[in-house]
């Protein structure tokens, strides 16, 4: 009697434990799936889910929150996404804040990303709809990646007639300066660079964003730009591109005031070719636009064997190919 | 050539027999399974004899099925280790041990250790019972055998066995993880963490109901081959032997339609 | 409607008129006809048979004559293909389980091989008959004083907490035969009762079998091939030869015999 009695304790903790265990793993998974505690629901409108399922991570501030609980197609333009979000986040997910679609790593699920918003709106009720902002995708990037490299591209053709143009000689420089269809022609140059430098500025300014972005929302390219070797490649082309604008500034400033002073007639021209400090300041000048013009081209072939943007450089090679072969 | 055809015939005869045989066979154990059921339905219960059968299955397999998915864990991980290094990917390992063990591994390997220990220690102890007459003795003393031994054993392993696996899936995580723990520095919050993130209950309710069915299937196919075990005491070692061997055999062909089934129904 | 006659029958015979001999009408077992056949193997061949209260009947035949088969049929272990057997005054093959079970619990039945349950003590092997009938022992709340009796009726009082493994041939049958009497039966099965025992043990083992004869005045059918068991136990016996009742008497009267078939029992 006693033996089964032992037995039969022995036989207790063990399905007990057993069942703790079984119970306790489904708390663990439920509890990320938010299906126990307190939750509210939100939803957010979206053109493109890109593979989003139902009890995927929605994210707030890089902090999971909730997750999707359903997915809802309401035209073939427009999906509805709704999720669940703890109570307690409910005190801090405010009425601007907009909901986004990332993923989860290179390879991972996709999530809800809801990044607040910088006003100072009231805080979410249950129920709300969040706005949503479909990012750009690496396809739209590598378009604007593009234009940049277009621009610097103009940007350094002219630069370097300039820059040619001032090095064949302190002689023409001279006659460069006198003459005034010259003169306009350097002015309407200047003008060029200015346009050209504004550009590369907006561009950068536009791809600093992107970055900055990406790095936020965690996407593909978020994560390969955060982690990987070839993200730290695109971040110095980023910030070479940005020294070579800031260069192009610079020179552009110069030159600004050279053309200043020949405006002014401030006998610019004695005062240029006499002040050897200036020709050589000038001459310099042109050759760091140089230099600069350089750099910036070989970063921009960086990025083109960039294995994240080589694809679609040698998709753009391809078609150029058969355009031409086209117009042959 | 009539020697060829000969052989030709004789062939085709025992692949025949073997067929028939297996249809036989297939008929009787589903006869078995029903009578199972019916006789489970009907009182009397026999609730201590499953008690103490629970634990002959439960807790003496436990240290078993411990050490074998301790290993597992262990040996899983390391073996993954070198491959996930190579793709730069050995921060997913909590998540492929996980979902592995919890999905697959851990009810397969629990199933099969429970197939050679509990299947052949039916099939021997019921094949024994059958030979030495006391079956008939216990019919003779006013108690259904069926009921007393075959209910209380297939109860048993049912119940039991989702518990073994639940333990032997722990056992096999916290092998992963203290490898994980000392090659990777990886703290055994965040391994935990990572698991049950990669976790849904489409991993865990599947694989715990296929559990009952395994569990099933091992004391079921016990149970008939001791039952009706031959005379004599080979009939006892041919018993525990086929036991263990159609459990297993008949443990995968449950696993592949569990499999197929739980697709269906959780679309993963 | 074949019930109905065979009732009417038994209960014919129960009231048959004192012109008939005392013996008949305390018929406690009563085969008639009794034919089992495995596939070709006819085992039973028209068999007959008739126990007395308080009569020790001795079946002798040789090893795979049917004896064991024709014992099994009277507790409904098995089926025979036709005839009738009754015991006492219920036809078995018409009863339902529980009429059966309630029967088999005034049936005694000494197992070949002891058929003691492995897995349990002495002390439960005894009480495990009892699970099922406690309202035929007056719905006792403590059976240790009856497993004590039955045991001390034995000689083995001491083994109550043994397990059966831990008892030598001859205790494991005296233990057997002290839970054939826990439920105090009325009549006694014995397929062969001294086999697998050598000589001295067999003969204390008869001796056990008379005494126990004495003290419950129970019906005794016993089957053996053993010849010093049927002279020492037998007060009529009948020989079993090819499935049928060959020949009948008493133990001097069979071992004068000339027939060949029958000499061939005595001969040693």
């Amino acid at each position: 009697m006693e033996k089964t009695t032992a037995q039969n304790i022995r036989l207790g903790i063990f399905v007990i434990i057993g069942t703790l265990l079984l119970v306790t793993a489904a708390y663990l998974i439920g509890n990320r799936q938010n299906m126990f505690g307190d939750t509210f629901p939100l939803s957010a409108v979206f053109k493109n889910t890109n593979g989003l399922q139902n009890g995927n991570n929605v994210r707030f501030s890089g902090i999971n929150v909730g997750t999707v609980s359903r997915i809802e197609m309401i035209n073939d333009t427009t999906i509805k996404v709704h999720m669940i979000i703890e109570e307690k986040m409910s005190a801090h997910i405010k009425k601007d804040a907009v909901a986004t679609i990332g993923s989860d790593g290179l390879v991972g699920s996709m999530l809800v990303n809801i990044v607040p918003g910088k006003g100072d709106a009231d805080l979410v009720e249950p129920g709300d709809q969040l706005k949503s902002y479909s990012k750009i995708a690496s396809q739209d990037m590598l378009s604007t990646l593009n234009t940049t490299n277009e621009n610097a591209a103009l940007l350094t053709a002219e630069l370097l007639q300039v820059t040619e143009s001032l090095t064949q000689g302190k002689g023409t420089l001279g006659r460069l300066l006198n003459d005034t269809i010259m003169a306009n022609d350097l002015k309407h140059t200047i003008t060029n660079l200015k346009y050209s430098s504004q550009e590369a500025s907006t561009t950068l300014a536009a791809l600093n964003n992107m970055i900055k972005n990406i790095d936020f929302e965690q996407s593909t390219a978020g994560v390969l730009l955060a982690d990987s070797i070839s993200g730290e490649q695109m971040r110095s082309i980023i910030s070479n591109l940005e020294n070579s604008s800031n260069g192009i500034e610079k020179i552009v400033g110069d030159l600004g005031v050279l053309l200043e002073d020949v405006k002014g007639g401030k006998g610019a021209l004695r005062y240029l070719s006499q002040d050897t400090t200036m020709v050589n300041q000038l001459e310099s000048t042109m050759l760091n636009i140089e230099m600069g013009a350089e750099k910036f081209n070989q970063n921009m072939e960086a990025l083109k064997h960039n294995f994240l943007t080589r694809g679609y450089f040698k998709k753009l090679e391809r078609q150029q190919k058969k355009e031409a072969k086209k117009v042959q | 050539m009539a020697t060829l055809q000969e052989t030709v015939n004789s062939r085709a005869n025992t692949v025949l027999k073997g067929v028939k045989n297996f249809v036989i066979e297939t008929g009787e154990l589903s006869h078995f399974a029903g009578r199972f059921f019916k006789e489970a339905l009907k009182p009397p219960f026999e609730f201590k004899e499953l008690l103490r059968q629970c634990y002959h299955m439960g807790n003496r397999s436990l240290v078993l099925v411990g050490v074998t998915g301790f290993i597992i864990g262990l040996v899983l991980t390391l073996q993954s280790r070198p491959t996930l290094i190579e793709f730069g990917a050995v921060s997913w390992m909590p998540n492929m041990v996980g979902i592995s063990i919890v999905r697959e591994i851990g009810p397969v390997i629990t199933a099969l250790i429970c197939a050679g220990r509990i299947a052949s220690g039916i099939g021997a102890e019921l094949g024994s019972m059958r030979v030495t007459e006391q079956i008939d003795a216990m019919e003779v003393s006013g108690t259904n055998p069926f009921k007393y031994l075959v209910v209380t054993r297939i109860l048993a392993t049912t119940l039991m066995l989702p518990l073994l696996v639940i333990f032997g899936d722990v056992i096999a995580l916290y092998g992963s993880a203290l490898v994980e723990n000392l090659k990777g520095d990886v703290s055994f919050q965040l391994y935990f963490n990572t698991v049950f993130d990669a976790l849904g209950f489409g991993d865990l309710v599947p694989a715990s109901i296929k559990s009952f069915f395994f569990g099933f299937v091992i004391g079921l196919v016990g149970c008939y081959k001791g039952y009706y075990s031959k005379k004599g005491t080979a009939g006892v070692g041919v018993a525990a032997n086929t036991a263990v061997v159609t459990a297993s055999l008949l443990l995968f062909v449950v696993d592949f339609i569990a499999v197929f089934v739980s697709d269906i129904f959780y679309d993963l | 409607m074949t019930y109905n006659m065979e009732k009417i029958k038994h209960m014919a015979q129960i009231e048959k008129p004192a012109s008939v001999s005392d013996k008949e009408k305390n018929l406690v077992i009563h085969i008639k006809d009794v034919r089992k056949s495995f596939g070709d193997n006819h085992v039973l061949n028209g068999f007959n048979l008739k126990l007395h209260e308080g009569e020790n009947l001795v079946v002798m035949g040789k090893s795979g004559s049917g004896k064991s088969v024709m014992i099994k049929c009277l507790v409904g272990l098995m089926q025979p293909d036709s005839g009738y057997i009754e015991v006492m005054g219920q036809e078995v093959n018409t009863l339902d389980q529980g009429q059966l079970d309630a029967l088999r619990a005034d049936i005694g039945f000494l197992f070949q091989g002891s058929a003691l349950y492995d897995s349990m003590t002495v002390r439960e092997n005894l009480e495990f008959p009892m699970r099922r009938h406690k309202e035929k022992l007056g719905n006792v709340s403590d059976t240790r004083p009856l497993v004590l009796e039955a045991l001390e009726n034995v000689g083995l009082a001491h083994t109550m907490d043994l397990m059966p493994a831990e008892l030598s041939g001859g205790m494991k049958r005296r233990v057997a035969l002290a839970r054939t009497l826990i439920l105090k039966p009325k009549v006694i099965l014995y397929d062969e009762p001294t086999s697998g025992l050598d000589p001295i043990t067999a003969k204390e083992i008869i001796e056990l079998m008379r005494s126990i004869q004495r003290k419950y005045n129970t019906s005794s059918l016993i089957i053996t091939h053993d010849v010093d068991c049927a002279r020492v136990i037998s007060e009529r016996m009948i020989l079993l030869v090819d499935g049928i009742n060959y020949a009948e008497g008493t133990f001097a009267q069979l071992s004068a015999s000339t027939d060949p078939k029958v000499e061939a029992f005595f001969k040693k």
